[in-house]
């Protein structure tokens, strides 16, 4: 766990104090219990968490020995002072944590054979390193009955919780939902809900990682395993472009959790996940995962072995048509390189883009100063433009939290609401009109300006990227990308465009179609999509689930999700971190690198290497971005890949209109209202659907009533959506969720998801 | 009789004062108007220091220089905060304060809040006193209408007005931290310290925090000088105390006595009646139940600061619990450390754990199935306790247990060998108050 702090040892400002008989110095400021364990000496603790803001010092258990302090002296909130004499270990500071433990294990079950913290259990720990072999407790204890059921995926085990306050301080400091609290007072406290309700939201399930016993566990997990039976992986998260750091515990092949890293990537998600995150690996198993290879041959579909299967997709590529391929979102920086040597080897000629927004526009802000996620909290100002982050790169809405509570100004301006507004101060731009909006902002004078920018809702609005890099240039500020696309970033790095394959393909100048990871007639520009497939001949599919691409392919090859594969992704702020295999992929699939690997040889043209790690390698070599990096240098914690070349903040000026009539269409997106929440069962109780949002006036104008159902006609498609009317959205714009699986909003929108209107009518 | 109402002005006046018009005939306000048109702040935190006043809540700490910690400088306002939480075992001086007596109550914190430049005052006073928050309301609103409280207090250039809030129904609400946890909105638990109150209380602000009677003692002192207070008791025990007096004595009650000029026996047998006929002393709590009990060879110890603490004990809030020998010192601990498990927080583990377990043990020693090594236990628990606990409530809420397990510990001794303590005899068979 991230229980101590990092301290920099070598830092300038050091304070000198003696520590268990050692001369020793850390930063001035440094707490004690952090300043020791850097310097090889844990003080135990149960409720400090720097993550969770000033210490509280409630469980008592990190007491020490300080001369000329009266009694013991807690080291979670006692700061290093110049020649303090401190002692850890002295008859005196072990009694006092002996009698911690004694007093913390006197009302605690000891159900370690059936707790499932057993093995991996702070108390369980510290009692064997620091504690009394013995009780002189002979009373009954205190029982609850056990467990409750805190939420759909969280069990709450009251007699095992030593209230310690980390989950309610989680709940009320950090994720700031207010929805844990501690009731009752005296040895009868127990944590609830505020409510009464379950707990819900969007990050409830780190409040499983920080508890330091097992009074919080995972539904989902329970009971499926022992530390001592699992393997533990330090991997990527691969449902937003945020690039969270986890850590994936795998059991007989599968992935049995998912938790944050022991040591959090304090520049990115500091050891905070989404329930996204965490939960959405429940999907790696679902129904639609494909698991046996398929060729389809005159109507029939048979299965195959995937060797079977890569020779039937090389016949058909090798067969000498024009050749379109499509590298979805997910692929990884390996599979787009190996997708792109293809283009350049064996099927020379090839076209190939990635399934993801052109933005034309956008280098103009992508070129100017990068920040880290890490980078918000220091910020005096954060400006968000567009999007909505705590749906879509959940974990940036935490950082800007902690950035406010620190002081700094949080200014938000954009088409729709979102959850972040109310911290701050709320823009509410006109739909389309985002350049308008920021050039009007009036910013306050801060030490320090982080822009983080949508790249969707700016590629639909390029006059307001310049607009902002003009801003984000005269301030000397710095910014993130809101990136819409998990590996957006690493197949941009590779060069890879995003619009060649579907003109060709409208234009019917594609014959064959390899698809990676690439499922166009589910995305934006849905509609637009099908009808330039229905031109293609021969389809192949690389993919982990089936979609109306698969269903219309030749040849269908299982591929290995993000939980089973070797790769880079880049994050939406320019980090390069690396995929770890934390499962086995099933028996009929492969990794992609492998199977595009395996498609090369196949075609003639064999790559001179034969791993994930070189092919990157090769990438890198071949691609100035990623110049420099390999494996090692990305290590655990990533690497940035370089910056975009500088492009001037004046390239478009006017706004881009939006084609079609009716209401300007806003997209929205709901954390759970994704396919990978939809495929997770541990989601289950809060995955949400699609829906039209309309302010009720324009419900009113159009006649439509709150719950009835609508007809949404753009250009490009159309779909039927239930309604919604609220008074939060304002008229003069048609808010519909996007990302749901079947619900077809992305019919809607043009494939470079730009600008458009829609006529709304009953169905 | 040493009886000397300077602080119960309502007593000395022969009436209640809960109307404006009879606390300014008593005097009332004088006091504030002397401080306003002839000192500056300085001065008045000066009168307050030098008139050696030390805080009646029950740490004992000096006023004045509690109000000198008050930054000067600070960006943020300033507040006073009166402590009216008054849940000590024993102790209910404050209350007759506050019903009888309310604007001398309103008129120390104003002044206290001209000292140290405040903006507001608040009253946090304990959700059981309802009446009494009433009656402070009621009188708010007088002082407001008579100009003492809101913009210009008394015609000055002084803005300050008053807020009462009632807390919810928690000991721990009185420890200062807690307080100020449970205005701002949130659980009544104790902070970290530090910072301290004065430098980061209310909402983060320079707070002084005072009890009701160390706040209703200002205006006597601004009024009759802070030399005039500090003649009365001696040099770290000046002025008068209220003395809350209850338990087996026949006239239970509040005094108020100059401090060093009485000793505990008057308390009890002059002032308070002694017992009923046939029974002698046993023991006493002499500042509330938070302290070590004491037996029959205290009698004799004057009421102040320093020689309760030569005798072992603490002159507390003066919440003075008196036994005599009828009732069991064994039950009685039991209930005094039911009361501590009770109104633990439960934020810090030795004092939520602790208070539990000493519950427990003397629960079972009441119930016949003690263990002679329980006696070493409590000591043992009792000192894995104190000096490791977040505040105060803990550290001194085993003293009456460890204190009675030391002075009286053929008592417990004698309940572990047979077979507990019995039932105790009904307490009114003779009518008190006579
Ligand atoms: C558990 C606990 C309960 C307390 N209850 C009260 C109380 O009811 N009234 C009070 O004035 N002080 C109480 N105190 C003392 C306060 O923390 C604080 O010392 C006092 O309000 C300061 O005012 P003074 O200096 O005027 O005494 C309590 C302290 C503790 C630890
Ligand atoms: S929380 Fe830890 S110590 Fe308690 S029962 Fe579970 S494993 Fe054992
Ligand atoms: S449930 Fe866990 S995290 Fe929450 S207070 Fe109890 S022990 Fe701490
Ligand atoms: S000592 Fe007791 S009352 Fe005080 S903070 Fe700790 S648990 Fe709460
Ligand atoms: S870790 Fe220091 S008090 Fe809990």
């Amino acid at each position: 766990m991230a229980d101590y702090a990092p301290v920099d040892l070598t830092a300038e400002g050091q304070v000198e104090f003696e520590l268990n008989g050692r001369r020793v110095s850390a930063p001035a400021g440094t707490m004690l219990v952090d300043a020791a364990y850097a310097l090889g000496v844990e003080v135990p603790i149960f409720c400090y968490e720097p993550r969770l803001g000033a210490p509280i010092g409630a469980c008592r258990m990190c007491l020490v020995e300080i001369e000329g302090m009266r009694g013991l002296q807690t080291a979670c909130s006692t700061p290093v002072q110049p020649d303090m004499v401190v002692r850890t270990n002295s008859d005196i500071a072990k009694d006092g944590q002996d009698g911690v433990l004694e007093f913390l294990l006197e009302n605690h079950p000891l159900d370690c054979p059936v707790c499932d913290k057993g093995g991996e259990c702070p108390l369980q720990d510290r009692t064997f390193r620091f504690g009394p072999g013995r009780t002189r407790f002979v009373e009954a204890k205190r029982h609850f009955p056990k467990p409750l059921d805190l939420s759909s995926v969280i069990a709450l085990d009251r007699e095992r919780c030593i209230s310690c306050y980390r989950c309610v301080r989680f709940s009320q400091d950090v994720a700031e939902d207010k929805a844990l609290v501690m009731q009752e007072r005296g040895a009868a406290a127990e944590i609830a809900t505020l409510t009464g309700d379950q707990y819900e939201g969007r990050f409830t399930g780190n409040v499983i990682d920080i508890c330091p016993v097992g009074a919080l566990t995972s539904i989902p997990y329970r009971f499926t395993a022992r530390p001592w039976d699992v393997t533990n992986t330090p991997s990527i998260c691969g449902h937003d472009a945020t690039g969270t750091n986890v850590e994936l515990t795998l059991r007989e092949g599968h992935v049995a959790r998912v938790t944050a890293r022991p040591e959090p990537n304090y520049a990115v998600e500091e050891g905070w996940l989404s329930d996204l995150s965490r939960f959405a690996y429940e999907g790696n198993r679902a129904p639609d995962r494909l698991t046996a290879p398929l060729i389809r041959d005159d109507g029939r579909v048979k299965e195959a072995s995937l060797d079977d299967a890569v020779d039937a997709a090389a016949l058909v590529l090798g067969r000498g048509g024009r050749v379109g391929i499509l590298v979805g979102p997910t692929a990884t920086v390996e599979e787009g390189f190996l997708a792109q040597e293809l283009a350049r080897t064996a099927l020379g000629g090839a076209r190939i883009q990635r399934l993801g927004i052109p933005g034309a526009g956008l280098d103009a802000i992508r070129s100017q100063p990068r920040a880290e996620l890490g980078d918000i909290d220091g910020a005096g100002l954060v400006v968000i433009v567009g999007g909505d982050p705590p749906n879509q790169q959940s974990i940036v809405e935490l950082r800007v939290r902690k950035a406010r509570r620190r002081g700094a100004a949080v200014i938000t301006v954009g088409p729709r609401p979102h959850a972040l507004e109310p911290v701050g101060t709320a823009v509410r731009s006109e739909p389309g009109r985002l350049a308008a909006a920021i050039a009007a902002l009036d910013l306050p004078e801060a030490a320090s300006t982080i822009v983080l920018w949508d790249e969707a809702d700016l590629a639909a609005e390029p006059d307001a990227a310049g607009a902002l890099a003009r801003i984000v240039g005269d301030r000397g500020a710095s910014q993130i990308e809101l990136g819409a696309d998990v590996n957006g970033a690493g197949l941009r790095a590779l060069g890879l465009g995003a619009g060649d394959v579907l003109e060709a393909a409208a234009a019917g100048e594609i014959d064959t179609l390899l698809t990676i990871h690439a499922d166009p007639l589910d995305g934006p520009g849905a509609a637009d999509w099908g009808w330039a497939l229905g031109r293609v001949r021969a389809r192949i599919a690389i993919a982990a689930y089936a979609s109306a691409v698969t269903d219309a392919s030749t040849v269908v090859i299982p591929a290995a999700t993000h939980y089973e594969t070797d790769g880079v992704y880049v994050s939406m702020t320019g980090r390069a971190q690396r995929l770890r295999p934390g499962a086995t992929a099933p028996a009929g699939a492969a990794p992609g690198w492998e199977l595009l690997i395996a498609l090369a040889h196949r075609l003639g043209a064999p790559p001179p290497y034969r791993s994930a790690a070189r092919a990157f390698a090769a990438a890198a070599a071949a691609r100035p971005a990623l110049a420099g990096l390999d494996y090692d240098v990305i290590g655990v914690l990533g690497a940035p890949v370089a910056a975009v070349t500088p492009v001037s903040p004046n390239g478009v000026n006017g706004p881009r209109e939006a084609a079609g009539t009716g209401l300007p269409l806003v997209t929205t997106t709901r954390i759970f209202g994704n396919a990978a929440a939809h495929r997770s069962e541990a989601l289950a109780s809060v995955r949400t659907g699609a829906e039209l949002v309309l302010n009720p006036a324009e419900g009113e104008r159009l006649g439509i009533a709150d719950g009835a159902r609508a007809r949404l006609r753009s250009p490009h498609g159309e779909c039927i959506l239930a309604v919604r009317l609220a008074a939060d959205h304002p008229a003069g714009a048609a808010f519909a969720t996007t990302g749901v699986p079947g619900a077809g909003v992305e019919r809607l929108l043009p494939a470079d998801r730009g600008p458009v209107n829609v006529e709304i009518e009953a169905p | 009789m040493p009886i000397r109402n300077v602080v119960y002005r309502q007593r000395e006046a022969g009436q209640v004062l809960t109307d404006l018009s009879d606390y300014r005939r008593a005097g009332g306000y004088e006091a504030l108007r002397t401080a306003l048109t002839e000192m500056d702040r300085d001065e008045t935190v000066y009168a307050f220091v030098r008139s050696g006043l030390r805080g009646r809540g029950g740490a004992g700490f000096p006023m004045g220089r509690k109000a000198s910690f008050i930054p000067k400088d600070s960006v943020l306002p300033a507040y006073v905060v009166c402590n009216a939480d008054e849940s000590e075992p024993g102790t209910f001086k404050d209350r007759e304060l506050m019903e009888t007596n309310p604007f001398q109550l309103l008129e120390g914190i104003t002044l206290a809040g001209y000292a140290i430049g405040a903006v507001r005052g608040y009253i946090y006073i304990r959700g059981e006193y309802e009446h009494q928050a009433r009656i402070l309301d009621a009188a708010i609103a007088q002082a407001r209408t008579a100009g003492f409280l809101g913009q210009g207090v008394a015609g000055s250039g002084f803005d300050f007005d008053i807020t009462l809030y009632r807390g919810a129904g928690a000991y721990i609400c009185g420890e200062e931290t807690a307080l100020l946890e449970s205005l701002e909105g949130k659980r009544g638990q104790p902070r970290l310290k530090p910072p301290f109150p004065a430098v980061a209380g209310l909402y983060a602000s320079p707070t002084l925090i005072n009890n009701v009677e160390t706040l209703s003692a200002l205006p006597a002192i601004i009024e009759h000088g802070a030399d005039w207070y500090a003649s009365m008791g001696t040099e770290k025990s000046t002025g008068t105390k209220l003395f809350s007096i209850s338990g087996h004595v026949m006239k239970p009650g509040n005094y108020e006595i100059v401090l060093h000029d009485t000793t505990l026996r008057e308390l009890v047998y002059d002032i308070a009646g002694g017992f009923r006929p046939g029974r002698e002393f046993a023991a006493a709590w002499v500042g509330g139940s938070s302290v070590n009990v004491l037996g029959p060879e205290s009698l004799d110890t004057p009421l102040d600061y320093e020689s309760m603490a030569e005798a072992g004990s603490s002159l507390g809030s003066a919440g003075c619990i008196v036994m005599d020998d009828s009732g069991s010192i064994v039950r009685a601990t039991l209930r005094l450390a039911q009361f501590y498990r009770h109104e633990s927080c439960g934020k810090c583990t030795p004092c939520r754990e602790g208070t539990l377990w000493l519950e427990r043990i003397l629960q079972r020693i009441v119930d016949g199935e003690g263990r002679m090594e329980d006696l070493e236990l409590i000591e043992s628990l009792a000192g894995r306790m104190v000096g490791r606990v977040l505040c105060a409530l803990a550290d001194t809420g085993v003293l009456p247990v460890t204190s009675a397990v030391r002075r009286f510990r053929d008592d417990f001794v004698h309940a572990i060998e047979n077979g507990g303590v019995p039932r105790p005899e009904p307490m009114m068979e003779v009518p008190v108050g006579g």
